[in-house]
């Protein structure tokens, strides 16, 4: 694996600085499966946080996520988007909540800026390179320490159900609950 | 060109955006540590039930922005009840300033500031909180909580082997696992009645929420003290005076709500006893109000209310408060009306949350005069516009123990003043019962209780008036028909109280209180060696009963058999070290029995107790005589 490709997603938001041919050029890229060269549907980026209990609390819906739809095409990636995090911790982290789905410290934020998350837990989920969906896994959590018993909408869930069926889809955006994610110095 | 423009406009944004302030940054030294150590380092510290530690620079600026995130909306730390409402120990509410504070500094910039500056950071102390305890206990086997779901309510029997009863100055539980224990109630099952249901669905303990054992029958030992357990609670022995008592025969039984973290865990918690000698001298009382038979709430109500109210027989001081309801509980307020009509509040939640339930210990006791009404009023939210209701769509709820039932409770821990010769928890108790009746008229346990009060309190025609309503809503009841036949003792009825008893020892031949009072009669009749009899057969059924060992000492003393009387008083006094009765009985017969050395000892155990005991001073004396001639 180890296909991402830090590149392919900077020149997104750098693209304003570029020339329109580059620009073009960039776009055209992207739309040739540069981001799925092994033909995945998708690539879902689950941002996490090994001492946030909100996103420790999504450990085993995630990790049935990766399970379900990995086999279907889907890409999975665990970012830890925590300075200062060694990736002897973060293994342990992810031993520890039983997931089996590849990780990335993202120390510099490279992904957090690439995706525009803000919160541990939250999801980007990219088709052929472009963002479909970002925010929470489900709306379990109303505000932080204000949850229901179970969640009515699972948006995650959805998305990757359309993903899989190979239908349409065109950016959504919810607010996701969780812990801040802090700002570099 | 106009690329070059984009950081321009941004940059005279930021300037025009940032408050034009001279003053010094606020820096983590100076004005953070304080309220980091203040509000967040009793539970941000390793091994305690937060998710990381807040006990350094590194510590909270690494989560700077989550902490201005959660102070700002008010969910750290952790404080329900409202400013101005009651004057709680302990209160963990930081002011507006205190959280701009925290703002400040993360918008410039999480500095660490000076070093001089830096207050000494709190000291903890690790493991049990009062050093080793006197007794430790541990559920006997470990509960697995599954990873993922909702949050669960489990009550845990824990067996407490005490071979004499014990004085406890303290408790503490170590729940193993703090990070899933949200809280805990620990109640005594003294007749050891829930162990019945334990395992009954194939993991240790059984599911629910309880607040109380049984229904109130233990009035006159009541359960008088909160045993709560929360993250981050500092453990504060009771009052010298105010030690509760501990019989050998009890359960502990752990209500905890556990809440799944994202991985199995394991919850093995254990639970230590601090004892004391001193008997307790001051006895507080728990006042429950509730209307629970009143919670009736149809889906989609937003606003449904429950009262309660009780005027107080006398003067209490009130020295602590539990509010309680489950996940649909919005506002819970709880009032004192005094006589003069003023109103003092004694509690004010404005947004209920279950997961953060708490006893409040008054900072002083709040002093309410006789006559005083106090007052509680909870509101439900029943509506899908309620994140935190159990259904969806909503459904029909009633009272119940399950999560997805309601309660409203709010529970007064009082010192009850003392008015008269009577002691005041009877009293009370006796208005918490009329007040039951109003509430519930066809309530068995209340009429049984109330019986037993007013007998007493020697009212006996109305006690005796109370069991036979009673018996009449359940003519087959031991309960009802011992304490009539009880009743009947007390008032000097003895073939009366002799027919009620053997009716109901007809009924239930094992039914040691019945006995006990059928023993009693007996010997008021002045059939001894009757009495004797069923006081063995009480023994037979019951080897740890204190009563029928008094008992026998007594009855086998009154009929010359002297070798037989010892053994039990010894064991009486084994048991109630702090009966000085008991312990005079035993001097005197050590005493006939040769033993000075031994009654001299049980002569000052007696007067260890009270001081003032003269027949025990007497005895004392002729006995130190008595072996000075020896």
């Amino acid at each position: 694996m180890g296909f991402i490709r830090a590149g392919s997603f900077k020149s997104y938001q750098e693209a304003g600085a570029l020339s329109m041919f580059t620009f073009l050029a960039f776009m055209m890229l992207w739309q040739s499966n540069l981001l799925s060269p092994h033909g995945e549907k998708a690539l879902v980026l689950l941002f996490i946080r090994s001492d946030c209990p909100v996103s420790n609390r999504y450990a085993p819906d995630l990790q049935r996520a990766y399970e379900r739809y990995s086999m279907k095409g889907v890409d999975f990636r665990l970012i830890y988007p925590e300075a200062g995090l060694s990736t002897t911790a973060m293994e342990e982290h992810r031993k520890e909540y039983g997931y089996s789905i590849p990780a990335v410290l993202d120390a510099d934020h490279h992904y957090v800026k690439e995706a525009g998350v803000r919160m541990t837990p939250e999801v980007a989920v990219f088709v052929r390179g472009r963002l479909v969906y970002r925010g929470r896994i489900d709306d379990r959590y109303v505000a932080i320490g204000k949850e229901r018993p179970s969640p009515l909408h699972h948006d995650l869930e959805e998305v990757l159900a359309a993903v899989a069926a190979g239908k349409p889809l065109s950016f959504r955006e919810t607010a996701a609950v969780g812990c801040v994610i802090e700002k570099l110095e | 060109m106009m690329w070059t423009l984009i950081p321009v406009l941004a940059w005279l944004a930021a300037t025009a955006l940032a408050p034009q302030s001279t003053a010094a940054p606020v820096t983590f030294n100076r004005q953070i540590a304080p309220l980091i150590y203040q509000a967040c380092s009793s539970c941000h510290r390793p091994g305690e039930a937060a998710p990381f530690p807040l006990l350094n620079y590194e510590d909270v600026r690494k989560h700077a922005a989550q902490i201005v995130a959660v102070t700002r909306s008010r969910y750290m730390p952790p404080w329900l009840p409202e400013p101005g409402y009651g004057d709680f120990a302990g209160e963990r509410r930081l002011t507006d300033a205190q959280l701009q504070l925290f703002a400040d500094w993360l918008r410039d910039g999480c500095q660490e500031g000076n070093p001089t500056d830096l207050p000494p950071a709190p000291r903890y102390t690790p493991g049990w909180q009062l050093g080793p305890p006197d007794l430790v206990v541990q559920i006997p086997k470990p509960y697995r909580l599954v990873a993922s779901g909702t949050d669960v309510f489990r009550n845990f029997i824990v067996p407490v082997d005490v071979q004499e009863t014990k004085y406890v100055r303290a408790i503490e539980m170590r729940p193993g696992n703090k990070r899933i224990v949200h809280h805990a109630n620990i109640l005594i099952d003294r007749r050891r009645t829930l162990r019945s249901r334990d395992g009954e669905d194939g993991q240790p303990g059984f599911p629910g929420i309880l607040t109380t054992t049984e229904a109130r029958s233990d009035i006159f030992d009541p359960d008088s003290h909160f045993l709560f357990w929360k993250p981050g609670s500092i453990l504060e022995p009771e009052p010298q005076d105010m030690a509760w008592r501990l019989d050998p025969g009890s359960d502990l039984v752990l209500n905890m709500h556990l809440r799944p973290s994202g991985k199995e865990e394991v919850v093995q918690p254990d639970v230590g006893f601090y004892f004391t000698t001193r008997p307790p001298t001051r006895h507080p009382m728990l006042l429950q109000l509730e209307h629970d038979g009143a919670i009736d709430i149809k889906p989609g109500a937003v606003d449904f209310a429950v009262e309660d109210h009780l005027k107080l027989p006398l003067g209490v001081s009130v020295l602590a408060i539990y509010p309680h309801a489950h996940y649909l509980g919005k506002q819970m307020e709880a009032w004192a009306t005094l006589p003069d009509g003023t109103r003092r509040w004694l509690i004010k939640i404005p947004d209920w949350d279950i997961n953060w339930q708490a006893v409040y210990d008054y900072r002083a006791p709040v002093s309410l005069p006789k006559g005083t009404d106090i007052s509680m009023r909870i509101t439900y939210d029943n509506s899908d516009s309620n994140p935190r209701n159990p259904n969806h769509p909503p459904k029909h709820v009633r009272s119940g123990p399950r999560s997805e039932d309601e309660m409203g409770h709010v529970w007064l821990q009082v010192l009850p003043a003392k008015e008269t010769e009577e002691d005041p928890r009877v009293i009370l108790q006796e208005a918490a019962m009329r007040r039951r009746l109003e509430k519930y008229p066809d309530d068995f346990v209340a009429h049984c209780n109330l019986g037993q009060l007013l007998v007493t309190r020697k009212q006996y025609s109305e006690a005796l008036a109370y069991f036979h309503i009673a018996l009449r809503q359940n003519p087959e009841s031991v309960t009802a028909r011992t304490g009539l036949g009880a009743a009947y003792l007390a008032e000097g009825r003895y073939d009366d109280a002799l027919r009620e008893l053997k009716e109901a020892l007809r009924h239930d031949p094992d039914h040691v209180n019945a006995r006990l009072n059928l023993a009693r009669a007996l010997g008021e009749k002045g059939d001894l060696d009757g009495a004797v009899r069923e006081l063995e057969r009480v023994l037979k059924i019951r080897p740890d009963n204190t009563e029928a060992h008094i008992g026998l000492g007594l009855g086998y003393f009154s009929l010359h058999r002297y070798a037989e009387a010892l053994p039990h008083f010894q064991e009486a006094a084994r048991r109630r070290p702090e009966d000085a009765d008991i312990q005079t009985n035993l001097g005197l017969l050590l005493a006939m029995h040769g033993d000075l050395a031994g009654a001299i000892q049980a002569f000052q155990a007696a007067l260890k107790v009270n001081p003032q005991d003269k027949t025990a001073r007497g005895y004392l004396e002729r006995a130190q005589a008595m072996a000075g001639q020896h």
